[in-house]
């Protein structure tokens, strides 16, 4: 049976500005609020907008997510003629290459996939935002305008505007210009990396023949199209949207979480829920505790003071241990008397006794750090 | 390489009231997250077994769902996976135990399995346990049965054993006198038995209170460490929910929280399921509330389990107790506990006057409400006896003319106020100033026109009833007549069947003499009680158990269709009996007792009996005693039979007292000549005085075909005499069987109607008699200990009429 629409994710590169959080792990596979990784969010729009053929394009660190994902029945997405495809960069007779050189690149080097569903339109997304989109509500508005390219759009605060692919938009909606982290920005409209292609036009821009290089869809293929005069709309996203580039963006998200206790809906099972992998853990326990204004994931244990922090799965706050706008990714032990403000904490890390760090910047702390601290305390 | 597979016994209803009425006990949920069934699975995916069948009664629904394909348990195999087996007759609960002739109708099943071993086992026991040790261990002892015990040697109903064994009762379950593996384990002469004890956290949860006892041992540490094992975790059905959010002002001490609550107030000691929510300034304390239950703002909830979806509205109390802990029904809605007015419209009411147990009932429950706090009204026809009596001291409150049938009759409202419940007595001369309160050929008329007379009163409250309850077939037609008025729309009705044989069917021109139009009646008769179950808010039956056989058209005849129609409106509560009765305030007995004489008082009563009765005297007979009406339902077909019998033994003696049908008493005359030192009877009319009996007698027959509740039984457990009853009705309810191994329960029961299976329990009693004392007294102590008290039973009825007052979010089906 052939599918209307196909979507491709793009896991993309090392994440660099995530530090040690991303040292052994694809963004994607990131955890956020506790419970989730940055994949489900995709992954239960995808849902929600009844996508049920997805190639997930993978380079980096692959086997967390992998591993994570599984079958995909977590989402629904074990589905006979379609599911979740793992598309990992390869080489053949008839291509030069060993590695993916982009984004772009590893689309074609799929397009046998979205040739093999039989969709007509492409869905190119990455998996690592934090947001909630209708997409078939984005392919009615592609479909009314008669686009042949929908580039999703949301607006940024103009300040780091700088930080995204910059959009002039026509009258009409109608792309005019795209400028990929420009110096100085003209409008604060933001590309959101998430275009809808037709079939076709995709396959047209990505063809070998021309002298450029195919290798990313902001530098290269929408530049391309613009050039080509292909019909291009901008699709607005009003919406919350956090791409989680950074240490900070991912600490600031899981404080907007905390704030707003109607954060993407997340407490709400009706319309467009956020499915993620059951993990198999008993509730957390609170034994002798004081929790305020946090979030606490399955399987933790707090015996120690929390404020307004998230607290990820299989976490121990022991006693006497004060911890206020922190945020501790799975697995972290805190000991006795740690106090910490500020924070962000690495999976698997534990925080020996009595450590302190009360800085007003946020501050990651990793499993490295302490191996090294502790060796130097011996 | 696992040669074993696993049938789950979800066959077992257990006590749990209201949690099971749409579940089976495995779908119970349990701590946060999970279901009971849960612990079952995942042992099964952590041992390694890939072939699972699942063996429910009636209610499965939940637990299919639950269950899905079983992929959580790696169970959705190409071979074997996990089959859900429900029984040929979808409503029959009665059993106690997966039996060899349920197994026997999915023979296909056990006959297709490959593998070599069976283990059965419950799928209410929570425990984390690999059972290929189990098998080890039954293969290094050379056992043909094992069965698993807890730490503290209690029976979780779990055995292992060869296929080839468990295929061979499972044919043979017609011929052999063992039901189930429990039998075999306990009565089974030839194979080699051997038990095997689990030394760690290992719960079989039967009752609310196991459930509750359950969810909180799952504050202690050692408990979670021996249930959640890293390398065997405990795998449920995947749901979708964010991580737990506390407010600002939340504060939470020991409690287990599960993921997707949000908690704003204050928890403590208190397992918290998926999804509640517990708004500010709300306080949950020592409760259990399962997924999705709300707590609104100052709302307080202490010592309750809490079903799915419950939400108790803000500012509301919800206070239970360790003995009585509040249990509230899925997606309850519990409101404050303001004033509740309850007006019961009966046909008889004791001390004014008395035929049957009814009165009683409806007494007991007046009075145990205004205890509870509950204003109690009680409404019933001036009988002549009654005027004669209590004329003095009746007040004249009203008058009215009723039209009934065109005529014109005159009707005056009495009153009297007596120890807090107010008494309403409706004066007709024409239809209640008579020597006889039944038994008239216009008793149709009587009932109906005091129908409706009592609904002309109701203006005379300034307050309307809140719930108005009425007792079996006589007041039928009230719901109807409130219907009528549209001023009562607000009234709720429970009609409560104490016996579904009187119906009182009457001539079809009754609803138009009463001016009742109702459509499609063309019959030419009425059927008083089936109006009333139709028509009324709720129904109700003394007893959980005659609840369900009520079902089959064996017990509810004609009614079955609207008994099945109206499951779901449909409650069992267990009649009770005073805290007054008992041999320790009893001046007409030999010797007064209590739990710390009764072994020596019970023995100088017994031979008070035997001497009274001019049987042989001694404690080496075995003293069967009974008080009843001799009559069928009362099960005389299987008594007397089973007494010739019995008395070939010198040894054993028979008691009875009770009046009834003739053709019974001859033949239990002629057992008396036979066996004149061994039968004593008291045929008497006035014989009033049965405490003797139960004071002096080892064990109290009760072989009934049918039994909606009883409380005979209720009273020979007062006195520490060993009921041996059928396992019908409320007999069922209140007799647990003594299992020899844990000294639980409190007397012995059989269920096939059949008088060999009364000879074997009465053998097995007189066994266990003669060379076990210590069991016996232990079976005395449980006896003794058990009780079931009115106040249990009026606490019980006001659940249900707050649950009928709460306003559903939205209607679901017809009312």
């Amino acid at each position: 049976m052939s599918k209307l629409m196909v979507a491709m994710i793009l896991v993309g590169g090392k994440g660099s500005r995530l530090r040690e959080i991303t040292q052994d792990t694809a963004k994607p596979a990131v955890a956020f609020g506790g419970k989730y990784r940055l994949i489900d969010f995709t992954l239960s729009n995808l849902v929600s907008s009844q996508i049920d053929a997805i190639g997930l394009i993978t380079q980096y660190e692959p086997y967390e997510l992998m591993a994570y994902i599984g079958s995909g029945a977590s989402w629904d997405l074990d589905v006979v003629d379609g599911g979740i495809r793992f598309l990992t960069p390869y080489s053949s007779a008839n291509d030069q290459v060993i590695w993916q050189k982009g984004t772009a690149h590893a689309v074609k080097q799929y397009f046998r996939f979205v040739k093999d569903i039989g969709a007509e339109y492409v869905l190119i997304l990455s998996g690592d935002q934090l947001y909630k989109m209708n997409y078939q509500a984005m392919l009615k508005h592609h479909l009314e305008t008669h686009a042949e390219i929908t580039i999703a759009a949301t607006k940024v605060p103009l300040k780091d505007a700088n930080r995204y692919g910059i959009l002039d938009v026509s009258a009409t909606g109608e792309l005019v210009a795209f400028n990929e982290k420009p110096l100085a920005p003209i409008s604060n409209l933001a590309s959101m990396g998430l275009y809808l292609f037709n079939t076709s036009v995709l396959e047209g821009l990505l063809e070998d023949g021309s002298t450029e290089e195919t290798v990313d869809f902001g530098e290269n293929i929408i530049p391309k199209a613009i050039r080509e005069q292909k019909r291009i709309q901008v699709y607005l996203h009003n919406d919350y949207w956090m791409d989680v580039g950074t240490v900070e963006s991912l600490f600031q998200a899981n404080m907007d979480l905390i704030d707003n206790p109607d954060f993407l809906n997340l407490n709400q099972s009706r319309n467009m829920p956020v499915y993620s992998r059951s993990l198999n853990l008993p509730p957390h326990l609170v034994e002798g505790g004081v929790v305020t204004d946090s979030i606490i994931a399955d399987g933790s244990i707090i015996r120690g003071m929390v404020h307004h922090s998230v607290i990820g799965y299989e976490c121990l706050i022991d006693q006497e241990s004060v911890l206020e706008n922190v945020v501790l990714l799975p697995g972290v032990i805190i000991r006795s008397g740690v106090r910490l403000k500020n924070a962000i904490v690495n999976k698997q890390t534990i925080i020996p006794k009595d450590f302190v760090s009360e800085t007003e910047q946020v501050r990651l702390f990793s499993g490295e750090h302490f191996r090294e601290e502790a060796k130097t305390i011996v | 390489m696992s040669s074993l597979f696993v049938v789950v016994d979800a066959a077992n209803k257990g006590f749990f009231g209201k949690l099971t009425r749409s579940r089976v006990p495995g779908a119970i949920p349990f701590g946060g997250k999970y279901r009971l069934i849960d612990f079952t699975l995942s042992n099964c995916k952590n041992s390694h077994v890939t072939n699972v069948g699942i063996f429910p009664y009636g209610y499965y629904r939940s637990l299919s769902d639950h269950i899905g394909s079983g992929d959580r348990w790696d169970l959705n195999r190409r071979k074997d996976g996990v089959f859900i087996l429900p029984p040929k007759n979808l409503i029959l609960t009665i059993e106690d135990s997966l039996s060899f002739r349920r197994m026997y109708e999915h023979l296909e099943y056990f006959k297709r399995s490959s593998q070599e071993y069976v283990l059965v086992t419950p799928a209410n026991l929570v425990w984390n346990i690999d059972y290929q040790v189990l098998l080890h261990q039954h293969l290094i002892t050379g056992a043909d049965l094992t069965e698993v015990l807890s730490a503290e040697q209690k029976r979780i109903r779990t055995f292992i054993l060869a296929k080839k064994l468990l295929l061979d009762y499972i044919l043979n379950a017609d011929t052999i006198p063992y039901r189930n593996l429990t039998d075999c384990f306990d009565y089974a002469p030839t194979i080699k038995k051997e038990t095997y004890l689990f030394d760690a956290e290992c719960r079989l949860v039967e009752t609310s209170f196991d459930l509750y006892q359950a969810n909180m041992a799952l504050l202690n540490p050692l408990t979670r460490m021996e249930l959640f094992k890293k390398e065997r975790p405990i795998y449920s059905k995947e749901t979708m929910s964010a991580a737990a959010r506390y407010g600002k002002e939340a504060s939470i001490d020991n409690s287990l929280i599960a993921s997707g609550a949000v908690v704003e107030g204050r928890v403590v000691h208190s397992i918290i399921g998926r999804k509640v929510r517990i708004e500010a300034g709300a306080k949950v304390a020592n409760s259990v509330l399962m997924n999705q239950c709300v707590v609104e703002k100052d709302a307080s909830v202490s010592y309750a389990i809490l079903d799915k979806e419950t939400s108790v509205a803000s500012s509301s109390r919800v206070e239970g107790d360790l003995n009585q802990l509040f249990v509230s029904e899925k997606k309850q809605i519990v409101v404050g506990q303001e004033n509740l007015k309850v007006l019961q419209i009966t046909a008889e009411c004791h001390p004014f006057v008395k035929v049957g147990g009814l009165a009683d009932v409806v007494a007991s429950l007046s009075d145990n409400f205004t205890r509870l706090g509950v204003e109690a009204f009680v409404m019933m026809p001036l009988y002549r006896m009654i005027e004669d009596k209590y004329k003095a001291y009746l007040e004249n409150k009203a008058e009215q003319i009723i039209d009934y049938g065109g005529e014109k009759f005159k009707v005056t409202l009495h009153y009297v106020l007596d120890q807090n419940v107010n008494y309403y007595f409706i004066e007709a001369y024409d239809f209640f100033d008579r020597p006889k309160i039944y038994g008239y050929e216009d008793d149709g008329d009587r009932f109906a026109f005091f129908a409706k007379a009592a609904v002309a009163f109701l203006d005379i409250f300034e307050a309307l009833p809140d719930i108005i309850h009425i007792h079996d077939w006589h007041l039928g037609l009230i719901p109807l007549l409130l219907k009528a008025d549209s001023r009562y729309e607000d009234i709720q009705t429970l009609i409560t069947i104490h016996n579904i044989e009187y119906q009182g069917i009457h001539s079809a021109d009754i609803l138009k003499k009463l001016g009742l139009n109702v459509p499609f009646q063309t019959q030419k008769e009425i059927n008083f009680l089936a109006l009333g179950m139709t028509h009324a808010t709720k129904l109700s039956t003394v007893s959980e158990t005659y609840r369900e056989e009520l079902k089959f058209e064996y017990y509810s005849k004609n009614l079955v269709d609207i008994i099945n129609r109206r499951d779901r409106d449909f409650y069992g509560i267990l009649n009770g009996i005073s805290d007054e009765i008992g041999p320790n305030r009893d001046l007409t007995i030999a010797r007064k007792y209590n739990l710390m004489n009764v072994f020596s008082a019970k023995k100088e009563n017994k031979a008070n009996l035997q001497k009274r009765m001019a049987l042989s005297i001694g404690n080496d007979y075995f003293l069967m005693g009974m008080v009843s009406r001799i009559v069928e339902q009362k099960g005389f077909e299987l008594l007397i039979p089973a007494l010739e019998e019995l008395l070939q033994d010198p040894s054993n003696q028979f008691v009875l007292l009770g009046t009834g049908e003739e053709h019974f008493k001859e033949r239990l005359e002629r057992l008396k000549e036979r066996f004149p030192d061994q039968v004593a009877l008291n045929l008497e009319y006035n014989a009033t005085e049965p405490s003797y009996i139960y004071a002096g007698a080892d064990v109290f027959l009760m072989p009934s075909r049918y039994e909606p509740c009883g409380t005979s039984q209720m009273i020979a457990l007062k006195y520490g005499t060993i009921p041996i009853v059928r396992q019908t009705g409320g007999l069922n309810d209140t007799i647990e069987a003594f299992d020899p191994i844990t000294k639980r329960g409190n007397g012995f029961k059989f269920y096939n109607y059949d008088e060999r299976d009364l000879l074997f329990q009465v053998r097995h009693a007189k066994q266990l008699y003669l060379t076990d004392r210590s069991s016996w007294q232990q079976l005395i102590i449980n006896a003794m200990n058990s009780h079931f008290w009115e106040k249990d039973c009026a606490l019980a009825y006001v659940s249900l009429y707050r649950q009928m007052l709460a306003k559903p979010l939205q209607q679901e089906g017809t009312r």
